[in-house]
């Protein structure tokens, strides 16, 4: 889905997916294939048929996604809260490689839209 | 003996079980609202704020008002206010007023000192500070036409990064070493950021918040994840604010992380689920650097001045109708020491 929704595919094939994933890495067109159908599966796409293919279109926005799945996550939300409001709370040191991650994630998101 | 049964009697009525009920209505309620599909848990912000403080407020506020009323000698709320030679008191009402009052203040006063025990760092006024950093918040602050009526102080406290403080005019603590440690696309993102929590007076928001639980012996119990959730939520409406008033997302997304990072082992653990909600909203300010994002919760920020309406309707509720739950709890308190003397 991240690859779909970087891309901002509207109606696409496995194909167009396994173009944006073959400039990342190694991987086959069956892998990609399985991976699209279990998503339709699931309710993530929708698809419809164009001659031997299929076209698969996303039902969510990332935003909607992140939006219908954020309840269980908001449950950890600060439990004990200050009388101010902070950007953010810091993390326990064994979450620091948590956020380690993330920084890369956003470093690669950044070059992405710069490219 | 019988004068002080229904001011005792009455007051642990009112915080062992109306409050605690109010309370069960409120999370009933917010589970619908956080259940509803088509809102989710980031929509409601205001009204989930009402029901968390209104649930325990606007019952205590009746109550009181109420028993005010009755020591009153039932005059109307004008004669209430301004007939100062009504001078019949009814005894116990104004004995029930004052003993929820002292127990309001017991609970209250030991939340306040948790809540303000070195948690705010001193500011520094800008004045004070190394120029460079002061030339630097400057210049971003001039930059950005939406940070230009921000009040910007910074702070050497250490493990601090960026916070909004300040109850009725706020002003944005930023610590040096946060400041030191980012670029500026990236500190002028996290300006963006609080100056939501500026707009919307959200530390006194979270103040009256923690008051309303602390004052109701069951509210923490029965409404936490609810006040958690509406915590997470309203960092991720604040950030989408942010990124609708031209806060790029990207380093928003980066300020986040940074402010989040420990900067010493000897920080207090918050566990990982608080890392998972960071992930939660940087991924949330991806999907709004893909595509701008719909501004949200327009009456959000109307929430503080309808709260303080709320109170004061029901303030003057029972000196304008009638008194008469007020008046079956001191006859159910009276029928209760009966009984247990017969």
């Amino acid at each position: 889905m991240d690859a779909v929704w970087s891309k901002n595919l509207q109606s696409f094939a496995v194909s167009d997916v396994l173009t944006g994933l073959e400039k990342q890495r190694d991987i086959a067109y069956t892998t990609v294939m399985t991976v699209v159908s279990r998503l339709y599966t699931k309710g993530l796409l929708s698809r419809e048929r164009d001659g031997k293919r299929y076209l698969y279109s996303p039902k969510l926005t990332r935003e909607q996604f992140l939006e219908a799945t954020a309840r269980e996550v908001l449950d950890g939300a600060v439990s004990d809260q200050r009388a101010m409001a902070m950007l953010a709370e810091k993390v326990s040191v064994a979450s620091a490689n948590d956020l380690d991650d993330l920084e890369a994630l956003i470093r690669r998101r950044r070059q992405e839209l710069e490219r | 003996m019988n004068e002080a049964i229904f001011p005792l009697l009455g007051t642990a009525f009112v915080m062992l079980v109306v409050l605690p009920a109010c309370a069960l209505v409120a999370k009933l309620m917010l589970a619908t609202l956080e259940r509803d599909a088509l809102s989710g848990p980031f929509h409601g912000l205001g009204l989930r704020y009402l029901l968390l403080t209104g649930s325990t407020v606007l019952p205590l506020a009746w109550f009181l008002s109420a028993g005010m009323h009755q020591a009153e000698s039932g005059q109307s709320m004008l004669a209430c206010l301004f007939d100062h030679e009504t001078t019949a008191r009814c005894f116990e009402p104004g004995l029930f007023v004052l003993t929820m009052l002292a127990v309001m203040l017991a609970l209250g006063v030991q939340r306040l000192r948790r809540l303000f025990a070195g948690n705010i760092p001193r500011p520094l006024a800008l004045a004070d500070e190394d120029e460079v950093l002061r030339a630097r918040l400057e210049q971003i602050i001039a930059a950005h036409p939406g940070l230009q009526l921000l009040r910007v102080r910074v702070t050497t406290a250490p493990e601090f990064s960026i916070a909004t403080s300040g109850l009725l005019r706020p002003v944005v603590l930023v610590g040096t070493a946060f400041a030191s440690r980012v670029p500026n696309d990236v500190l002028a993102s996290a300006l963006g950021h609080e100056r939501e929590h500026v707009r919307s007076l959200d530390p006194l928001r979270y103040l009256l918040l923690e008051l309303a639980l602390a004052l109701n012996p069951f509210g923490r119990a029965l409404l936490q994840p609810h006040v958690a959730r509406w915590y997470g939520a309203r960092e991720a409406h604040c950030d989408r604010t942010a990124v609708v008033g031209g806060c790029a997302a990207l380093p928003l997304a980066e300020a986040i992380v940074q402010a989040a990072r420990p900067t010493s082992p000897h920080v207090p653990a918050l566990g990982a689920h608080d890392a998972k909600l960071l992930e939660l909203r940087v991924k949330l300010l991806f999907a709004f650097a893909e595509r701008c994002p719909a501004r949200c919760c327009r009456h959000e920020s109307s929430a503080v001045p309808v709260a303080f309406l709320l109170l004061l309707l029901t303030l003057l509720l029972p000196h304008q109708t009638s008194t008469a739950a007020l008046d079956a709890l001191h006859t159910g308190s009276e029928h209760a020491l009966a009984h247990f003397w017969r």
